[in-house]
């Protein structure tokens, strides 16, 4: 088959003969795309779709026009509702993230998680656990005993949001309690902890590197599998003891009943597109760990972090059992 | 200190002088002269509609615009108080005092480059502050916790009072009705969905932009037709820089030297306080210039020093207005509350951090409005006979074109049909409103800063363990908290002591 990776047009036409055989090969790529994004331009989902498309804009791995669209409103559900309901359409694209996997849980959504045809993983979005660089706290494990000792506060994005399950995960395997204080959005989590008035936040990587390079806030512990690529110092929960983790799926679906060589051939795709410079340059501006996994791998991927969501739900009691 | 403005300030107008900067700078400038040309439809309702024509711009380019036009609605505002005694919105109403009665005196020239020139200066001397003051004030708001947040809000919900007009009781209403608008949504603390009804589109709570449009671009509207406006015969004014009449005299720059500085000192500090801005800038602005002058019998007759006063205020106070904005994510007025909903849309979250993760965009914002005000002076002289002509076009005609905007605008926030019925409903609303003395910019205000109080109360009383001390506990907080209780507990006081001074008096009888 295809022994070396090169990005011109021909080779990746080449490939998809090669993968898929004469027959759809010839046709598949053959119309328009149409890439949904489920939320507003500017957000976390809106940067990591687009750079997607310009990637395969820029090394011609997509023959066709790509239409790029922002459907947003209702935490995801209006604009992945769209998309669950072009089922059979193979030009149609969408990205993944944390409500991907929350808001059909919370809401009343005609649509879940496997509705869709998973394509890939690419890159995970995982929570730091941070304070301030000046409290005596200084590891996870003064953080456990001072929690121990007395009543700890920790803040993080959103009331039933992946901040809030990373943060009852980690007290559940610390076996310790806390108060959590949900926060609207990144700027007044961190003021809340620079200000003196939370012990610590839960909190995405791009929103406090600023203030970590500053040497203001000092990260504790990574909510990943691997350590992260951005922070090499930083410890993960479970190399500290700490057995879970937790992050949010960056990646890319399709809607229900596609042919199995469509979702070869975009596999294949994906695994170019993540090769690029520019993708690499994306995952290292906002800080998230590159480490992807495939088709029915990233299925799984998805139970099982829908799975640990669902739980800390009940738990909080913000959904019924 | 001054090297680093420097540097900050270049950065900017890298971004702000770069062509499609410019180029957006210019349409946004121009776009709203024309927004404050229009009697009713301000600031608020102009960004709102116009926000959807941004949305393939890059954000930083996109917020240069919108901002263009909500400072450049100063200007033009003020033409329509001067030609014909109408002000385009609220921050203007001023301004009608003694620039109508200049242009009944047939000095509408010279008043209408004079408000120029004095918008120019009160919105460069409030840009300077900006430039000088933004980055001591991202430190200092570093140290805002929830519970300052809170206390600066319930600040700002007070100020609200200024703005209701003269009946507070109505005033109250209007802002109770934004209150319970911003209920709807996802309960901070459990996280549960209150009011949404099943509809995955209200659980993001219902976003306000619709309802600006609907309140105050509809409402006024539909009120405006009620009025009959529709079949009044278009005015027919002619002007003509050619002319000497068309310049101010030496008399009136010598006498308002003083005036620029104090109306632009008194609008900034205005404009920075949340929830007070350009109008009560403006309305400030002139009484303290009646207060200072030895002759103030001349005021309200077509004095120079009346029209340049508020027009200083009113442009210095829409910089200042961007203080609370960019360093706290505070809107001070219902313009800039929808310039932060656009800030959010593009991912900005205006804060504390706003000046340290995207300098780019503070500083290009920044330096975008030192172009802006120049680019302003110029057109506002030159093009006054231009903007003039918008006149006379009927306004039966102006009116299909508003609702396709207000329609358009809405629908495409979400390309949704549920923002357009809120939309429909708010736009009915609106005009009950406006008809009944109610005050739509309390009601919209009410609904921005009624969420985030809730959620800063909270999330204050979550760490408190429910106790309230971090109120008094933190020092700035404590200042704040002082700050507040004046305000509540001083007009109390008055209003108790007074009644017993008139009693006392009338015994002394």
């Amino acid at each position: 088959m295809i022994t070396r990776r090169t990005f011109s047009a021909l080779a990746v036409a080449t490939a998809v003969c090669a993968l898929a055989g004469p027959a759809t090969a010839a046709d598949y790529p053959s119309e328009r795309l149409t890439y949904t994004i489920a939320f507003g331009p500017g957000g976390g989902n809106d940067r990591m779709s687009r750079t997607v498309v310009d990637i395969l804009r820029k090394y011609d791995l997509y023959a066709g026009d790509i239409v790029v669209e922002n459907r947003e409103g209702g935490s995801g559900a209006v604009g992945f509702s769209y998309v669950s309901q072009q089922a059979g359409d193979p030009y149609r694209l969408t990205s993944t993230s944390g409500n991907f996997i929350g808001t059909p849980l919370v809401a009343d959504t005609d649509w879940t998680y496997a509705d869709f045809t998973p394509i890939g993983l690419l890159a995970s979005d995982a929570m730091l656990l941070v304070v301030r660089a000046d409290s005596d706290v200084t590891d996870v494990d003064a953080f456990v005993e001072a929690a121990k000792a007395g009543r700890v506060t920790i803040a993080g994005s959103g009331s039933a949001g992946p901040e809030r399950v990373t943060a009852a995960l980690f007290a559940k395997a610390a076996g310790i309690e806390f108060e959590y204080v949900p926060i609207g959005s990144g700027g007044e989590l961190v003021t809340a902890l620079t200000s003196g008035s939370v012990d610590a936040v839960v909190a995405n990587p791009s929103e406090v590197a600023g203030q970590l390079d500053a040497g203001t806030l000092e990260a504790l512990a990574f909510s990943d599998n691997a350590r992260s690529t951005n922070n090499p110092d930083v410890p993960t929960f479970k190399e500290l003891g700490y057995d879970f983790s937790f992050s949010l799926p960056r990646g890319v679906v399709m809607p229900s009943g596609l042919a199995p060589e469509v979702q070869d051939w975009w596999i294949a795709t994906l695994k170019q597109v993540i090769e690029t410079p520019e993708w690499q340059e994306y995952l290292v501006k906002n800080g998230m760990s590159g480490n992807p996994i495939w088709g029915a791998e990233f299925a799984a991927y998805l139970e099982e972090t829908s799975a640990q969501y669902r739980a800390v739900l009940v738990e909080i009691g913000a959904i019924e059992g | 200190m001054l090297g680093e403005i420097a540097s900050n300030l270049s950065l900017g107008l890298s971004v702000a002088a770069s062509p499609e900067g410019f180029l957006f700078l210019v349409l946004g400038a121009f776009l709203g002269m024309i927004v404050g040309l229009f009697p009713g439809f301000g600031p608020a309702a102009g960004i709102a509609v116009l926000i959807p024509m941004t949305f393939g711009l890059q954000p930083t380019i996109a917020i240069i615009m919108l901002a263009g036009i909500y400072y450049g609605s100063m200007y033009g505002g003020t033409i329509t108080s001067i030609l014909i005694n109408t002000p385009g919105e609220s921050a203007t109403v001023a301004s009608t005092i003694d620039g109508y009665p200049l242009a009944q005196k047939g000095r509408a020239g010279p008043a209408l480059v004079m408000q120029a020139i004095a918008s120019f200066f009160g919105g460069t001397v409030g840009v300077i502050l900006i430039t000088a003051l933004a980055p001591s004030l991202a430190d200092f708001a570093a140290s805002f916790g929830p519970s300052e947040y809170f206390l600066i809000i319930a600040v700002g919900l007070l100020m609200l009072t200024t703005m209701m007009g003269d009946n507070k009781f109505k005033g109250f209403i209007s802002a109770l009705i934004g209150f319970a608008i911003g209920t709807v949504g996802v309960d901070v603390m459990s996280g549960q969905q209150r009011y949404t009804f099943g509809s995955p589109e209200l659980i993001g709570g219902v976003y306000f932009v619709a309802v600006a449009i609907g309140l105050f671009g509809i409402g006024e509207l539909l009120h405006c037709i009620f009025n009959g406006q529709h079949r009044q015969p278009a005015k027919r004014l002619r002007i003509s820089f050619r002319d000497k009449e068309f310049w101010p005299s030496r008399q009136d720059y010598y006498e308002s030297r003083f005036t620029f500085w104090r109306g632009s000192a008194i609008g900034f500090i205005a404009g920075v306080l949340p929830g007070s801005g350009a109008t009560l800038g403006s309305i400030i602005g002139y009484s303290v210039e009646k207060k200072v002058a030895k002759d103030p019998e001349k005021f309200g007759k077509g004095e120079m020093r009346g029209l340049v006063a508020p027009e200083a205020a009113n442009n210095a106070a829409s910089a200042g207005a961007m203080v609370p904005l960019l360093s706290l994510g505070i809107p001070g007025s219902g313009a800039t509350a929808v310039l932060l909903g656009a800030f959010l849309m593009w991912g900005l979250q205006p804060g504390p951090l706003l000046i340290v993760n995207d300098p780019e965009f503070v500083w290009g914002l920044i330096a975008s409005m030192y172009l802006g005000n120049m680019i302003l002076i110029a057109m506002s002289i030159f093009a006054i006979p231009l903007f003039v002509k918008f006149l006379d076009i009927p306004y039966v005609n102006v009116v299909p074109v508003i609702v396709l905007l207000c329609v358009v605008g809405a629908f495409a926030i979400n390309a949704s049909i549920v923002e357009t019925w809120i939309l429909v409903g708010s736009g009915l609303l609106g005009f009950a409103m406006k008809r009944y003395g109610y005050s739509p910019a309390a009601t919209v205000l009410a609904l921005v800063l009624g969420s985030m109080a809730e959620e800063t109360f909270l999330q204050t009383y979550i760490i408190s363990q429910g106790t309230m001390s971090l109120f008094w506990e933190r020092p700035v907080s404590l200042v704040l908290s002082v700050i507040l209780l004046t305000i509540v507990l001083v007009p109390a006081a008055l209003a108790v002591m007074r009644p017993r001074k008139a009693q006392a008096a009338g015994e002394a009888r």
